[in-house]
């Protein structure tokens, strides 16, 4: 049971479901009001970003795949949160 | 293509004529294709203008104007003699999901799809574009119904193509023989999706996700038309490489003996 | 195809460092075409979602009122935990304790079960609160969107399922296969995570 407490993987679900739980609570006090909030918005697109790229490298293993799987998937990451964020900013 | 019963006879006189092409009749299919996309193509755009698709919410002017048009006419004309080519290019494909490994319940449920399908998805907008463009008198209301039946059955014509796609992505991820390569199974499953993609036209007339819309319209048909090719040259290479040994319309193994009597009494 | 990692018997870490050393592509290459591609056409409708609620910041602000937020996070972790117990019985499969294996993907099944139940108790008060695709742009993405991401759940569930019997059957079970379907099911959790940011946190 410790083993398994103490494994790598549970230690990653256990950031991921933490942080999960902080953005949660940054868009219900931050974002109660619902108007546009530019701090709340790039906080949990940051997060999604970190967390996305967390699940892909150690659930996924890509952490232990080829430069080619590593590059295509850190680069999907970067480019799609990179037009998430542009269009958002470019649109206020 | 009736080959198999001159198969017996003809065997025997083979070696001064020509060596048979057995595979005449999947070439013949597979080059159906690209005439039949190519002559849809042609009647569906620049002929007709029907697509890309007019909005869902055109004024019943515009609606009345296009159905009356006399390119309209000429379109359904074309497609009325040309759709018989439809089962055609199908055939091309199921015959090499024949040869797969996995159930024959994928290639039936690939042909009733596709059957379904083309009389929803095909017949049903030429039946309504036809009325509109050959016959005179109907009123605004009735045409507008038309109209919106027609883009409705062609783009939101979901099961029937779902099945077929799933069907399809399926048998190539299944199959054991290697037929065709694995990846195109995986991209036959976002055929599948593109169909799911394009529910909602049912519901939204105006937007990116009407009949005309970004999403459901433009992204979908970037998905389905590169699919189309991809696939299309996947099939080549798999007639290409099939052995002439396991075709359907191969000779059976004659005995030799009988084969010489019979061949020469009857010849 | 791929290079199976021989794991160790002593502990699932080891395993997954065994795995490490030979640049490994878990499972098969196809199941990663398909993760690639879906991750790209995902991607469009994230961009467009974006793309448009640019257009009329208004409606889709207060069309987010109207979501459930808390069933939104329960989904969240429900999904990361169900990913959890599939990479640890993905790492004891390698390592050759197929009981273990066993065990954390009935769990990983039961928690992927879960989401699609909370998803109804989700939709269900929406639609008869008359909240529909048809409401507005916004509710059409969120639907549309949603969706399409529950049908890639309910698949990964029938692919976990046929990953169990293959742990179930007499004999080493196929590593690859498992890796496939744990692959297919992080990538359905991934979709999420872009999914729970826009359509619930962001303003």
């Amino acid at each position: 049971m410790t083993s398994l407490i103490r494994n790598p993987l549970t230690i990653v679900w256990a950031l991921l479901t933490t942080v999960t739980i902080a953005s949660s609570w940054i868009a219900l006090e931050g974002g109660a009001s619902h108007r546009i909030n530019t701090t709340v918005t790039t906080a949990v697109l940051l997060i999604a970003a970190v967390k996305a790229h967390l699940v892909i490298r150690h659930f996924m293993e890509v952490r232990h795949a080829p430069v080619w799987l590593k590059a295509t998937t850190s680069g999907w990451v970067l480019a799609l949160f990179a037009l998430l964020l542009g269009f958002y900013f470019a649109s206020l | 293509m009736a080959e198999a019963p001159k198969a017996l006879t003809a065997s025997a006189e083979q070696t001064t004529s020509r060596p048979k092409n057995r595979k005449l009749d999947q070439w013949i299919a597979f080059w159906t294709v690209p005439f039949f996309f190519n002559v849809f193509g042609l009647v569906f755009v620049p002929l007709s203008w029907m697509m890309p698709p007019r909005s869902p919410s055109s004024p019943t002017r515009h609606i009345v104007d296009f159905m009356h048009s006399h390119n309209l006419l000429v379109a359904c004309v074309i497609l009325t003699l040309a759709y018989g080519l439809a089962p055609v290019s199908n055939a091309c494909y199921l015959m090499q999901v024949k040869r797969m490994s996995v159930s024959p319940a994928f290639r039936y449920s690939m042909m009733i799809g596709a059957i379904t399908g083309a009389i929803v998805g095909m017949l049903f907008p030429m039946f309504c574009f036809g009325l509109g463009a050959f016959r005179a008198g109907y009123s605004p209301s009735v045409l507008t119904m038309l109209y919106d039946f027609g883009y409705l059955a062609f783009i939101g014509s979901l099961g029937c193509f779902c099945v077929m796609w799933m069907a399809f992505g399926l048998a190539i991820i299944l199959d054991e023989n290697k037929i065709l390569p694995k990846w195109l199974g995986y991209y036959t499953i976002w055929q599948y999706v593109t169909e799911l993609m394009a529910a909602p036209v049912w519901i939204a007339k105006s937007g990116p996700f009407a009949w005309n819309g970004l999403m459901t319209f433009w992204f979908a048909m970037t998905l389905y038309v590169s699919w189309q090719f991809i696939v299309y040259l996947c099939i080549y290479g798999a007639i290409k490489s099939q052995p002439e040994a396991e075709l359907d319309n191969a000779p059976l193994e004659p005995h030799p003996a009988a084969l010489e009597t019979t061949s020469r009494t009857t010849a | 195809m791929t290079d199976v990692a021989e794991g160790s018997a002593t502990g699932v870490d080891q395993s997954q460092r065994a795995a490490g050393a030979r640049g490994h592509v878990p499972g098969e290459s196809s199941m990663w075409f398909f993760v690639i591609g879906d991750f790209l056409i995902f991607g469009v409708y994230f961009v467009g979602y974006m793309y448009f609620r640019g257009q009329n910041h208004e409606l889709f602000l207060s069309s987010q009122a109207r979501l459930n937020l808390d069933i939104g996070a329960i989904n969240t972790v429900v999904l990361l935990t169900s990913s959890l117990f599939v990479a640890l019985g993905t790492a004891a499969a390698r390592a050759g304790n197929t009981a273990d294996a066993l065990r954390r993907f009935w769990t990983a099944l039961a928690f992927g079960a879960a989401f699609p139940l909370l998803k109804m108790f989700e939709w269900i008060p929406e639609i008869s609160a008359g909240l529909t695709p048809g409401t507005n742009l916004f509710f059409m993405y969120y639907y549309v969107m949603t969706g399409i991401h529950l049908c890639h759940v309910l698949l990964g569930l029938v692919i976990m399922c046929f990953v169990i019997r293959n742990l179930k059957a007499p004999g080493t079970p196929k590593i690859s296969f498992v890796e496939t379907g744990a692959t297919y099911w992080h990538m359905v959790d991934v979709l999420w995570l872009v999914l729970f940011a826009l359509l619930y946190l962001m303003r």
